[in-house]
């Protein structure tokens, strides 16, 4: 059960990333031409407009690059996990996504914290990617792959 | 790009106002007509002579009300305009619009108006739930809406530069005492001290409430035409010396300007060199403040400081009442009301009118006798920025 809480509603574009957190696995886009891994998905390339693209799987670890902490619930259904984090995850491929910070009083973070992903499995149909601090990381090697 | 011919050629001619605050049982649409007919009066106008009608957006309707489209606009007040726009998505170009439209020759009188009953009608950018159901995929990790995505860049700004609630309770203590001198201001009755501030609720930590803007019912509009057209009517000349716009476009879920340079530096720097003059020149500033960081970030790209400098910029009331630098006269979108960027832009005009009562810039409050105002407008987060430079002839 969501809870009543959103459910993402997987379009042409999204539906494979979706699908992909099925099997927890974080998909995004490369460019066979110039090698930008982007986010949103695209018909094309926003570097290059080279349609040419793959699928790839990204290696689940990044960096935070920003993040703050909602003391109020906007939808009713968060009311409960109050305080909690939501973040942008610059992963190790590039681009940057929106999740939420678990596993991790949210005074300990900040940014360029290293972080891996966690899979929280909402309902059947749907798997969220979410990101834990990687412990006793050291501060530089969140960006690799 | 020779944008100087076009310096001071444009004029805006006439304020409308309508009551603000909470002022219940109207729809979004009647302060749209209001302002609208007011700014016509103002001007010395008749409704037949507005041949370009330009909205805001408007956000989506509360209770029962329909959305307010051009159409329905120009049918409530009774005109056939040449040309009717309105932008989609919060895209700042009304000015720009309005004055290339009069430039080309399709337009002589364009009216840009905005209005809404977001405080009555429960639209809610700092409260709990009372907005429609998300319909993005973030909605699912509990994202929501603008002041946790300003919240982010600020965080972000706080990485890379040194910033925070030190320099914020600054901006916005030194608005509130603008409010505490405009009558119609929400916040007129209601000083805020730096303790205030720090006893604000969290919102989305970085911000507290006294971070957020106000949400406000009620409508701003004003209308643009040649100067010299602008010399025949009622109202004091007030030209447009210089506009710059930039769109840096990206979400910020993914943006690299988060901490700046945002839309302001290049769109600043376009209005500046149009109006052939450097921040020097300039004598107070109408910010779009959406939120008290987006007036450092805005006024930091401008130029105004170095990055981190604010904190110490802004001390001793520098922007406040008496400063030598004054900062959103109005009480801004933090402590007046909001309006968009109407209620920068206007209340630049109207304080180079000289029309500002208790709050008017020179003798009356201990400042600088204002020839040259800067104004900035903003959409979405940081993904669009239009600057304008206003100027008493
Ligand atoms: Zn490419």
């Amino acid at each position: 059960m969501s809870n009543g809480r959103p459910l993402p509603k997987p379009n042409a574009d999204t539906a494979p990333f979706w699908e992909g957190c099925q099997r927890q696995e974080l998909r995004f886009q490369k460019c066979l031409q110039c090698g930008t891994v982007r986010w949103p998905p695209s018909i094309i390339c926003p570097r290059c407009h080279s349609m040419d693209t793959q699928w790839i799987v990204a290696c689940g670890r990044g960096v935070i690059y920003t993040y703050v902490v909602y003391h109020v619930a906007f939808h009713k259904a968060f009311q409960g996990d109050l305080p909690y984090v939501t973040a942008v995850v610059e992963l190790g491929e590039g681009p940057h996504i929106l999740s939420n910070i678990v596993n991790c009083a949210p005074h300990e973070l900040r940014c360029d914290m290293p972080v891996e992903v966690v899979w929280e499995k909402v309902i059947r149909q749907f798997t969220l990617p979410k990101f834990k601090p990687v412990r006793g990381a050291n501060h530089d090697t969140g960006s690799g792959t | 790009m020779d944008l100087i011919r076009l310096r001071d050629k444009y004029s805006i001619v006439g304020i409308g106002y309508t009551p603000q605050g909470r002022v219940p049982e109207r729809s979004a649409l009647s302060f749209y007509v209001e302002a609208s007919a007011n700014a016509i009066k103002d001007a010395g106008l008749r409704g037949e002579d507005i041949d370009g009608l330009i909205c805001y957006r408007q956000f989506q309707p509360v209770a029962n009300d329909v959305a307010v489209t051009p159409y329905l606009l120009a049918q409530h007040l009774g005109i056939r305009p040449t040309i009717l726009s309105q932008e989609s998505y919060c895209a700042r170009g009304q000015f720009l619009h309005a004055i290339s439209l009069i430039e080309a020759g399709f337009c002589k009188y364009v009216l840009i108006s905005y209005g809404d009953n977001a405080l009555s009608g429960g639209r809610s950018f700092a409260k709990g739930a009372t907005n429609s159901e998300p319909t993005e995929d973030l909605a699912a990790f509990g994202e929501s809406g603008r002041v946790a995505q300003f919240a982010m860049a600020a965080r972000r700004a706080m990485h890379e530069f040194e910033t925070g609630p030190k320099t914020w309770k600054e901006i916005a203590v030194n608005q509130r005492k603008w409010a505490n001198l405009n009558p119609i201001a929400e916040m007129y009755d209601e000083p805020m001290t730096y303790e205030d501030y720090g006893n604000s609720s969290w919102v989305v930590e970085p911000f507290r409430v006294y971070d957020c803007c106000l949400v406000s019912d009620g409508g701003r509009a004003c209308i643009v035409t040649s100067t010299e057209r602008a010399r025949d009517l009622r109202q004091p000349v007030v030209t447009i010396m210089g506009i710059g716009e930039h769109n840096p476009s990206v979400d910020i879920h993914q943006s690299d300007f988060m901490a700046g340079p945002t839309g302001a530096k290049a769109a600043g720097k376009t209005s500046l060199d149009m109006a052939g003059i450097t921040i020097h020149d300039i004598d107070a500033c109408e910010i779009y403040d959406c939120f008290t960081y987006t007036v450092e970030i805005t006024l930091q790209d401008y130029g105004f400081f170095g990055p981190g400098e604010g904190k110490d910029w802004f001390k001793d009331g520098r922007t406040a009442p008496g400063g030598t630098m004054p900062v959103n006269t109005s009480g801004g979108l933090l402590s007046e009301a909001y309006f968009m960027g109407m209620t920068p832009i206007t209340e630049g005009v109207m304080q180079l009118m000289g029309r500002c009562g208790e709050r008017q810039l020179g003798a009356a409050t201990g400042t600088k006798e204002p020839e040259i105002i800067l104004c900035s407008d903003n959409g979405a987060v940081f993904q669009s920025f239009a600057s304008l430079i206003l100027r008493r002839l």
